[in-house]
């Protein structure tokens, strides 16, 4: 039977960065693929961070760099621990609990897909902490501890606006695109931070653009289950901006939290020049609505172009879910 | 025996006329004169134009600045966007649902959208038109099955190409544009995969499939190079595109966009 590096046998692409230590690799752990298969995506960081010719092997990575990652990991961690719960294989059995409702309505297509989308997001934290992010806010949940109150409400009781995703699929659904969507405008926000590090900022593209599609399949169940609202593309792409964009079906039991909240993911952050709504046409100081040869009116236009938010208005979204302070 | 002859040339087709041209070389063999007229050099192709697509070198990138990395952009949506033009009125198009339509729709607007955008700031940077072999295109657009693996691969490829390229932009306000129009390909390549996905195996999964996510979670990216064999592998481009120059910075292994199973 083959035997093949670990590492390899996980990620064929990690091999490329790898430092050249024959004697490491050679003498290393070799296993066969059944058993490879069996590690937890939880074991490898540590042989990448010992072993990645991208570590910064004289100490500290720049601080605007670190802060860059540990913002992204804490998004991460958020969005695992929310898939986790959804799914019951949190730490934390109490979150396992709140979800049952909900988790026996999902269809078994759309349970893989939440399934898929949690496999990623433990693979982002798992990359994003090999790669130098620390939790800085103290995020892990354990089988004690769980700093996230998918309610909305910052609080281990619960009982926020968004407490209806534990109990209806339809709301559950809304909350995930609105999560997904989020993690797509913030990593577009902190591209920029990054360019200084090409491999990492380049990681940071490879992350950025799952979310994407993660948020695009999120819509395209939405829209299979809600078929006559057709501000829900089938193309997964954003139509229109503010809570519009949205598209949401149901507003749950406090309406005006969550209008603002879906105002706060698709509308405009407070530096709106450089971070619009999600209804803007404007790129570049072109106006893509109206360009010679394309068009097709302003629906098309905005959906042509996703755009980004900042740190600050990023937080101001997840802030309700993170009992910790985070900033 | 040729006296102190004068040749008046008064335009360069001139020179290609077998007796002006022999005139002209016995000319210069006795030191007799040629005088071209100023109208021989204001009627000459200026070689320096890059946008005229009769000359090979407007096609030939130079990604060693930002303005080449746009164009290399605007070839790659040019060739969705001619595509996606194509496929709205094909014999594929036509087999599919109304919501597999309507995702093919919303993809060609939104490719003929940003074609027209990179014309749009490149201005006189812009690379010329590129020309499509509208045959493979047809066969490429023939039916629902070939129609929707070629969507598939564009999309995941344009990501890549994206993906491979960001980290040579040197103006942040490029590079956040670059990932506004990539985060849109990868949810159009998410919408093809599960359309893909739907009329399959109904996994629930390919939307962001095991061949396309690694198991660190990141998708693919192909630096420039490869995107481009790939685009010239699938015979859709007649334009003679290249790479003149490669990015300035440090290339990184591909992880390609795969082969649509």
């Amino acid at each position: 039977m083959d035997k093949q590096p670990i590492l390899a046998a996980i990620d064929p692409e990690i091999m490329d960065r790898l430092a050249t230590r024959k004697q490491e690799i050679d003498n290393g752990s070799y296993a066969r693929p059944g058993i490879v298969a069996a590690l937890a995506i939880g074991s490898v960081p540590i042989a990448l961070a010992a072993l990645s010719r991208d570590a910064f092997a004289q100490g500290t990575i720049p601080t605007a760099i670190k802060n860059v990652l540990d913002f992204a990991l804490a998004l991460e961690i958020f969005e695992n621990e929310f898939y986790k719960a959804v799914l019951g294989t949190s730490n934390y059995t109490p979150y396992n609990t709140a979800f049952a409702t909900v988790r026996s309505q999902v269809p078994a297509t759309a349970l893989a897909t939440l399934q898929q989308i949690q496999k990623h997001e433990a693979a982002h934290v798992a990359t994003l902490l090999a790669t130098g992010a620390t939790d800085v806010f103290s995020l892990q949940v354990t089988s004690t501890n769980a700093q996230f109150d998918f309610t909305g409400n910052r609080s281990a009781s619960g009982g926020g606006p968004f407490a209806k995703a534990t109990t209806d699929l339809g709301f559950l659904l809304e909350v995930a695109q609105g999560a997904e969507d989020t993690g797509v405008r913030a990593y577009k926000g902190q591209a920029g931070n990054l360019m200084t590090q090409p491999a990492i900022l380049e990681a940071a593209l490879r992350i950025h653009s799952v979310e994407a599609r993660h948020a695009s399949r999120i819509r395209r169940i939405r829209r299979s289950l809600n078929t006559g609202t057709a501000a829900l593309r089938y193309s997964g792409t954003v139509r229109g901006g503010d809570a519009a964009a949205a598209g949401a079906t149901d507003l749950g039991t406090n309406a005006a939290a969550v209008t603002a909240a879906f105002t706060k993911i698709y509308g405009a952050g407070s530096n709106a020049a450089t971070f619009p709504s999600e209804s803007n046409v404007t790129q570049a100081g072109v106006n893509v609505s109206t360009l010679t040869g394309a068009q097709f009116g302003v629906e098309a236009a905005q959906e042509a172009f996703d755009e980004a938010l900042d740190r600050a208005d990023v937080v101001a979204i997840v802030q309700p879910f993170f009992i910790p302070t985070i900033a | 025996m040729s006296t102190h002859d004068t040749l008046i040339i008064r335009s360069g087709d001139q020179l290609l006329q077998p007796t002006t041209r022999r005139r002209f070389l016995g000319l210069l063999g006795v030191a007799g004169s040629v005088v071209f007229l100023p109208s021989v050099f204001t009627a000459c192709s200026d070689d320096d134009n890059i946008t005229d697509p009769n000359n090979p070198a407007s096609y030939t990138l130079n990604l060693s600045n930002d303005t080449g990395i746009l164009n290399y952009a605007y070839a790659l949506e040019q060739l969705e966007a001619a595509f996606y033009t194509a496929a709205i009125t094909s014999a594929g198009f036509a087999a599919l649902s109304a919501a597999e339509q309507e995702v093919l729709a919303d993809l060609q607007k939104h490719e003929v959208i940003h074609r027209e955008f990179f014309k749009a700031v490149l201005g006189a940077n812009a690379i010329p038109s590129l020309s499509f072999n509208t045959t493979t295109v047809g066969n490429l657009t023939a039916n629902a099955t070939v129609l929707l693996s070629t969507s598939q691969l564009l999309e995941d490829t344009g990501v890549s190409a994206y993906n491979g390229a960001g980290k040579y932009l040197t103006s942040a306000a490029n590079l956040l544009v670059a990932g506004k129009i990539v985060s849109v390909e990868a949810r159009h390549a998410a919408a093809i995969r599960d359309i893909r996905d739907a009329r399959g195996g109904n996994t629930g999964r390919l939307f962001a499939g095991d061949d396309v996510v690694s198991a660190s979670g990141l998708d693919v990216k192909a630096e420039p190079g490869t995107v481009l064999a790939s685009v010239v592998s699938l015979n859709v481009v007649t334009s003679p595109l290249s790479i003149g120059t490669g990015p300035t910075g440090t290339a990184t292994a591909d992880v390609k966009a795969p082969t649509p199973a």
